[in-house]
């Protein structure tokens, strides 16, 4: 569904992405890792076009994001994401976090769109926070709102840029529990993390980022039994130790 | 010092009747120019922060040439030299036979030059949000447009009410300048009062206490605003 090929980007004459090459396929979890400025956020905000590439090809579900004649927000209107820092809308309350898209996208009727929110969240277990504001929620919290807001617009795929990485350690679990169901609910998913346990528990694949490239992309019980690259084995060795 | 205090001519007719029409020019050109400097700095704000380079490059040329000269050479420049570089018949029209030209040339004059600072704070406010919230808006499908009228200018406009107060109050100030180029506002009519009376002290105490009642009931108005409009669960200074 998602198909990354001999993609690079520069930041002036920095490189981020040297030559990337992968894909998810339709229902597939692929976890993206590695060490902090290794490309890992920027070659998932490219899948949606967030983040424009220079050279190599993007295609989602068959759409090119990097064809100046794609509809970029249509395109981005069919993928969820979910970010670092939540950035729900400070300005709205929970419920209409989760309507806006419906509506102002996908042109929903105000009441359908209700129906659909309230349902997302009770999903996500917050059902009795719709009308309060996202400053007025934990961060757990927010960010199972910003899922609801991505699922809200019925997604073919759902990308998550270090979903966790701001969360105090007792809200990650809740986070992480609405993604491993939405895994096993057969959900295509490239998930940004350090979380090592959750890929263990659904990833399909593990890609390894470092220094702008892939170095490694293995089915997950590759990955974690004997990852073939030193840096990927270094990695492992010191984010698995406690 | 010889000087026969009158604090009853204010009161009387006509002297009273010249500050009640200042006031009403002084606010007439307050709210025109401040209708004209906001639209156009809101939109020049929304420039300076687009995607476009284009559209960068007129908001920021914009702000360079209206912020960088003075007020009052600005409106010399519009009432005097303008005018000449048009076309005889329109010069004309703008210099005598439009509808009240001097209040018109200051409502534009101080409009423009109002609207280069109201841009920098749409600005400052939408640059404030940060690109999170832009990406945000963008993942879930909204078009550029939708991402500014959704998600930006709905917190940009809340984070920079303090600073547009300001910005109102000065205009309304500003509007004594109109003074120099003959319109009747409230500075002029004040010395007028004088000049007929001889009881300056009295008519710029009066002049003065007027000013401060609007800007107090502007500031109160806008403190109004801002906590209506404020997003429960954020941190406010506490007024």
């Amino acid at each position: 569904m998602i198909h990354l090929k001999n993609v690079s980007k520069w930041y002036d004459s920095f490189q981020v992405l040297d030559n990337c090459s992968t894909s998810v396929s339709k229902g597939e979890v692929v976890v993206v890792c590695g060490p902090s400025g290794s490309g890992k956020s920027t070659l998932i905000k490219a899948v949606n076009g967030l983040e424009p590439v220079q050279k190599g090809e993007i295609t989602v579900d068959g759409m090119v994001v990097s064809d100046k004649k794609t509809n970029l927000n249509h395109l981005r209107a069919r993928i969820g994401m979910v970010f670092q820092n939540f950035e729900l809308f400070p300005h709205m309350s929970v419920l209409e976090n989760v309507k806006l898209g419906q509506i102002k996208v996908l042109g929903r009727a105000d009441d359908a769109s209700e129906v659909k929110a309230k349902a997302l969240l009770d999903r996500v277990g917050l059902a009795d926070h719709a009308n309060k504001f996202p400053s007025q929620l934990s961060g757990g919290q927010q960010q199972r709102v910003a899922i609801a807001r991505g699922l809200a617009m019925d997604p073919i795929a759902m990308l998550f840029d270090e979903p966790t990485s701001a969360l105090d350690p007792e809200m990650i679990n809740d986070v992480l529990d609405v993604m491993v169901e939405l895994a096993h609910d057969g959900m295509t998913m490239m998930v940004v993390t350090h979380e090592m346990g959750f890929a263990k528990k659904v990833a399909d694949r593990v890609v390894f980022m470092d220094e702008g490239k892939i170095v490694e992309d293995a089915k997950k019980d590759d990955f974690f039994g004997s990852p073939r690259s030193d840096r990927a084995q270094l990695f492992l060795s010191k984010i698995l130790s406690h | 010092m010889q000087y026969n205090w009158d604090w009853g001519i204010l009161f009387r007719d006509p002297y009273i009747w010249w500050l009640v029409d200042g006031l009403k020019w002084t606010l007439m050109i307050a709210m025109c120019a401040w209708v004209l400097a906001f639209v156009l700095g809101s939109a020049l704000g929304i420039m300076r922060t687009s995607i476009n380079p284009y559209l960068r490059l007129i908001g920021t040329t914009y702000v360079e040439i209206f912020r960088n000269i003075p007020l009052l050479v600005q409106l010399f420049l519009w009432y005097f030299v303008f005018p000449e570089l048009l076309p005889e018949e329109a010069g004309r029209w703008v210099k005598r036979e439009m509808p009240l030209p001097g209040f018109t040339t200051t409502v534009w004059a101080l409009g423009l030059y109002t609207a280069s600072r109201v841009c920098e704070q749409v600005r400052s406010g939408i640059d404030a949000i940060g690109i999170g919230q832009r990406n945000a808006g963008r993942a879930i499908g909204l078009s550029e447009a939708k991402v500014y009228i959704h998600v930006l200018l709905p917190n940009a406009y809340r984070i920079i009410i303090a600073p547009l107060t300001s910005e109102f109050l000065t205009i309304f100030k500003n509007s004594s300048l109109a003074l120099t180029i003959g319109v009747i506002e409230l500075t002029s009519m004040t010395r007028q009062i004088e000049e007929y009376t001889f009881q300056g002290f009295e008519a710029f105490t009066a002049a003065t206490i007027i000013y401060s009642l609007v800007t107090f009931t502007v500031m109160g108005f806008m403190l109004h605003l801002e906590k209506r409009l404020h997003v429960p669960g954020r941190i406010v200074v506490e007024k």
